[in-house]
């Protein structure tokens, strides 16, 4: 064996193989595909991607694995994260631990990167039909000695007199179809034409259907809505983490991760381009029955295969990659400038200007997506380096352009976008509220996967906890400890998990733990750490065999991103003139999970009538979808791109004061009228 | 004066800015003049000395950066007041910082808290404000002679640019002593690219300023 390797096996997900010594933990894990967190992006202060090394000789695996087969302990990283009993134990961060030699590594529960469930589904709004890839079944005639015209030409003669389609260009790869189209379909094809100018596919025969896809790329998830653009169904709804989450979890990681490493936008964009390939496959699947095994003999050394399973009364269209027609993506601005290899960094410095605005039209091909290769991919317009194209799709499914109410609209992500206004004026704006909705940074944060807390409520006299978990529908009042499996605490349960602290009097209005009201034996002083916290599940609830805490500091990071949302709401409302608002709109990957009156607690946004508050759910695919079944919509982005007026808010003269005094909660000032009943009146009116 | 009376002024203003009572600080201030107290000793004992235990109480997370910007204020309050009456010969001079948030960043909470913290060190401090041309660190730092030049950044883009400073400034002057500042800056990375000082976080920076003017009430105690 070559000495410059070694032999490295995680547990329990038993991927192995040699790697070349000298590289990290983490490293090998993404090597061999072992998933390990690292949320921060291998900055050393996550303390996620804690790792326990083995140690012996493991016959079943033929290795010998011993601690000092790895670097040595880093004391000012290492101890912020492990304990004395820990490392004892033999865990390390993965970050930080170079591999020496053959090793077995154990990774965690609570290490691992779970597969993350979306909630991305799409919601019903209204659009009108007119796709950009539109079908035409026509019936071509025969060359003769007296006409014997090309057989593009004579495609083009029809379509010209039946469908007044003029000047029509084609794609290389359509035009090499078409002689044998022409003839198979006895002279009957089906020509599928985009944006009334260039004609991408020509199959024989006749055919309705063709299909498309809308993809919206988070910083932390990619859905894509997988639609019928005859009907405008959606057939499938398909999601995954974006794969650059390796990189580090917010924009400003990945580009740096550009900065530092020459070969990083491209390692970026390979990534994602992966990832939309894999959702690609994900939708063909769907329209497939699903397989199983065909059981096999045990001396049996053939290739395994596979026998199709259709559900009884179930059709399956059968579709292949070919039968992709159309794809539109919005995404952030980052997001954006990575999947196209435009260089982002620009994006991150003030005063933050895009490659480009406009949107584009790019072949598949170009971009590597495995669809039919002769369509376009429509990518949204963005509007500003912190405002997308993803706020675009925002935008344009809810066209608060087209009305007279006054909308605010709130995106929740890893970036907080705002737009607010409606058909006389539009603005918007980003507020770095931090990756602290979607877990990161706390504790017990974590993705929504199964066993993350989702939602929580808190009984004011007793301070008992009651919960519910993802993947369990019995909350916890109702289960049996162990029945719970809890692993974490995911977005929308940071959401509730504020307010419920604040209308129970755990927490006071300044965010600190209340020194004199507490109830419950849940709230404590870490042993280890001495700061405060407060328990949310005991560990015989747990998979992780440990309490699951809400640390002071956990709070402190939670206010932080609500008090940005709410100082850049009111800086707009203020910047606009404005007294009260109409609509209080927000989205969101877990937009349709918030509880508005939970979100009206703790101060997300100004105060307003809860019955204004209303949840959109994922409005930047939806736009994407709109813009897939409606090519007008392409040109409104484009327009509203250009129009709506971006206000950067930290430059505004009074921005500290009021982010400062949004931290607390609801506000340190700012009357809550519509809380009156919902809150107790001590604890709203505290001073 | 009594040193009854003089205690309880100086109580009374730590305690001003710990609860973070403006008018209370600029009343107490006001008292501590009438009653011919020395300006620079109730800025330091009693103002600076209430900012040390907001610092205190930030570390264990008691107070957050709200309470701290609070406190901060009433601070300022009660400085208005008792500045223009320090007496000369009662500063010992701490020289000159120069300090800025970089080039790219638009962020400057956490510059503002620390410039404070110099403020109240009886630093003379040049403010260059927020999204800072590199250059203009060296030509301040230049033409000013100033000891110590603090940087911030929030983002970790914008961080990098920090290094260019330090270089051209040590390559200029390698007596300046260069302290960094902001979220994405690690320990590490302040080593790293030769900066002689680094604070963690607002907190962090308002312990690292707190220390300073520890050690200088110490030397005034002492003289």
């Amino acid at each position: 064996m070559d000495e410059n390797m070694a032999k490295v096996i995680f547990q329990p997900s038993g991927r192995r193989g040699l790697v070349p010594k000298g590289i990290s933990v983490i490293e090998a894990s993404r090597l061999l595909g072992a998933d390990i967190e690292a949320l921060c992006g291998e900055k050393r202060v996550c303390g996620k991607c804690k790792v326990r090394i083995e140690e012996g000789f493991f016959e079943k695996y033929g290795i010998d694995s011993k601690r000092s087969h790895v670097s040595p302990w880093q004391q000012k990283e290492e101890e912020k994260f492990i304990n004395a009993a820990d490392r004892e134990a033999g865990y390390r961060l993965g970050c930080v631990t170079g591999i020496e030699g053959d090793l077995l590594v154990f990774v965690p529960e609570e290490s691992r990167a779970g597969k993350q469930i979306v909630s991305k589904a799409a919601r019903d709004i209204l659009i009108e039909h007119n796709p950009a890839v539109k079908l035409y079944t026509i019936a071509v005639d025969k060359p003769s000695f007296e006409d014997p015209t090309g057989d593009f030409e004579r495609i083009g003669k029809k379509l010209a007199e039946h469908y007044d389609l003029k000047d029509l260009k084609i794609d290389l790869q359509a035009l090499r179809r078409i002689p044998s189209a022409l003839r198979e379909g006895d002279w009957q094809v089906t020509v599928s034409v985009w944006m009334d100018q260039e004609i991408i596919r020509v199959r024989p025969g006749k055919f309705e259907a063709s299909y498309g896809l809308a993809v919206d790329i988070g910083t932390t998830t990619v859905a894509a809505y997988f639609c019928d653009l005859s009907t405008m169904e959606v057939i499938e709804t398909v999601s995954m983490m974006n794969p650059q989450c390796k990189y580090g979890e917010d924009v400003m990681s990945r580009i740096t991760y550009h900065m530092m490493n020459p070969d990083g936008l491209e390692k970026m964009s390979n990534d994602i381009i992966a990832g939309l390939n894999q959702l690609i496959d994900q939708a063909i699947q769907s329209t497939h029955p699903p397989k199983k095994k065909v059981k096999k003999k045990k001396d049996d050394k053939s290739p395994q295969e596979w026998v199709e399973v259709p559900q009884e009364g179930k059709t399956y269209l059968r579709l292949s990659g070919d039968d992709i027609e159309d794809i539109t993506i919005g995404c952030n601005t980052a997001m954006h400038h990575i999947l196209l290899q435009l260089d982002p960094q620009n994006v991150a410095l003030a005063p933050f200007p895009p490659v480009i605005h406009h949107s584009l039209d790019i072949k598949a091909r170009d971009l590597g997506l495995n669809i039919n290769p002769s369509s376009n991919v429509f990518i949204l317009p963005n509007e500003a380096g912190f405002v997308g194209a993803d706020n675009v799709g925002v935008l344009i499914a809810e066209e608060p352009y087209k009305k007279d109410e006054v909308q605010l609209i709130i995106d929740i992500g890893t970036n907080g976008e705002l737009v607010l206004g409606n058909k006389d004026k539009l603005i918007s704006s980003s507020c770095a509220t931090g990756p602290a909705f979607e877990g990161a940074q706390l504790a017990f944060g974590m993705r929504a996967a199964p066993g993350a807390i989702e939602r929580i409520q808190i009984d004011p006299e007793t301070h008992e906890v009651d919960y519910k978990v993802i993947g369990r529908d019995a909350w916890r009042k109702y289960s049996e400890p162990k029945e719970m499996k809890a692993k974490g605490i995911c977005g929308s349960g940071i959401l509730d998990v504020l307010a419920e602290l604040y209308k129970a009097g755990v927490i006071t209005k300044s965010g600190a733990f209340n020194k004199k009201g507490q109830k419950s034996d849940r709230f404590r002083k870490n042993p280890d750490t001495k700061f405060a916290e407060f328990v949310l599940a005991w560990a015989e609830e747990t998979s992780i065999d440990k309490d699951i805490v809400i640390t002071q500091k956990d709070v402190r990071q939670i206010q932080l991103a609500k008090g940005a949302l709410y100082a850049g709401c009111k800086l707009m409302i203020r910047r606009m003139q404005m007294d009260k608002l109409d609509k209080v709109k927000i989205a969101g990957a877990f937009g349709t999970h918030v509880d508005r009156e939970k979100a009206l607690i703790m101060g997300l946004f100004p105060d307003c009538d809860i019955e204004k508050i209303v949840s959109v759910g994922n409005a930047a695919g939806d736009g994407c979808r709109a813009a897939l079944l409606n090519r007008e919509k392409r040109e409104e982005a484009n327009w509203v791109s250009r129009n709506v007026e971006y206000i950067e808010l930290t430059i505004e003269p009074d921005f500290q004061r009021e982010f400062m005094e949004a931290m607390q909660l609801p506000h340190m000032t700012d009357e809550f009228p519509h809380l009156e009943g919902l809150v107790p009146e001590e604890i709203l009116h505290q001073k | 004066m009594e040193d009854a009376r003089k205690e309880e002024i100086l109580k009374k203003l730590a305690e001003a800015v710990v609860e973070f009572e403006e008018d209370v600080a600029k009343e107490w201030a006001q008292i501590a003049l009438d009653e011919g107290m020395n300006a620079f000793e109730a800025i330091m004992n009693g103002l600076a000395a209430g900012m040390e235990t907001v610092g205190d109480l930030y570390d264990q997370q008691e107070y957050f950066v709200p309470e701290l910007l609070m406190s901060a204020d009433a601070l300022y309050a009660g400085l208005d007041i008792l500045k223009p009456h320090i007496k000369q010969a009662d500063v010992k001079k701490m020289g000159q910082v120069v300090i800025g948030t970089v080039q790219g960043d638009v962020h400057d909470i956490g510059k503002n808290i620390i410039k404070l913290m110099f403020d109240v060190g009886g630093f003379e401090v040049h403010d260059l404000g927020r999204d800072v041309p590199l250059e203009k660190f060296v030509e301040e730092q230049l033409k000013t002679d100033a000891e110590i030049v603090a940087m911030s950044a929030m983002m970790t883009t914008t961080m990098v640019g920090m290094k260019k400073v330090i270089e051209m400034i040590k390559a200029k002057n390698p007596n300046v002593a260069i302290m960094l500042g902001g979220a994405p800056v690690t320990q590490d990375v302040a080593e790293l690219w030769g900066a002689d000082g680094y604070a963690e976080s607002a907190g962090n920076a308002v312990q690292e300023a707190i220390k300073m003017i520890s050690q200088l009430r110490k030397l005034q105690e002492q003289d």
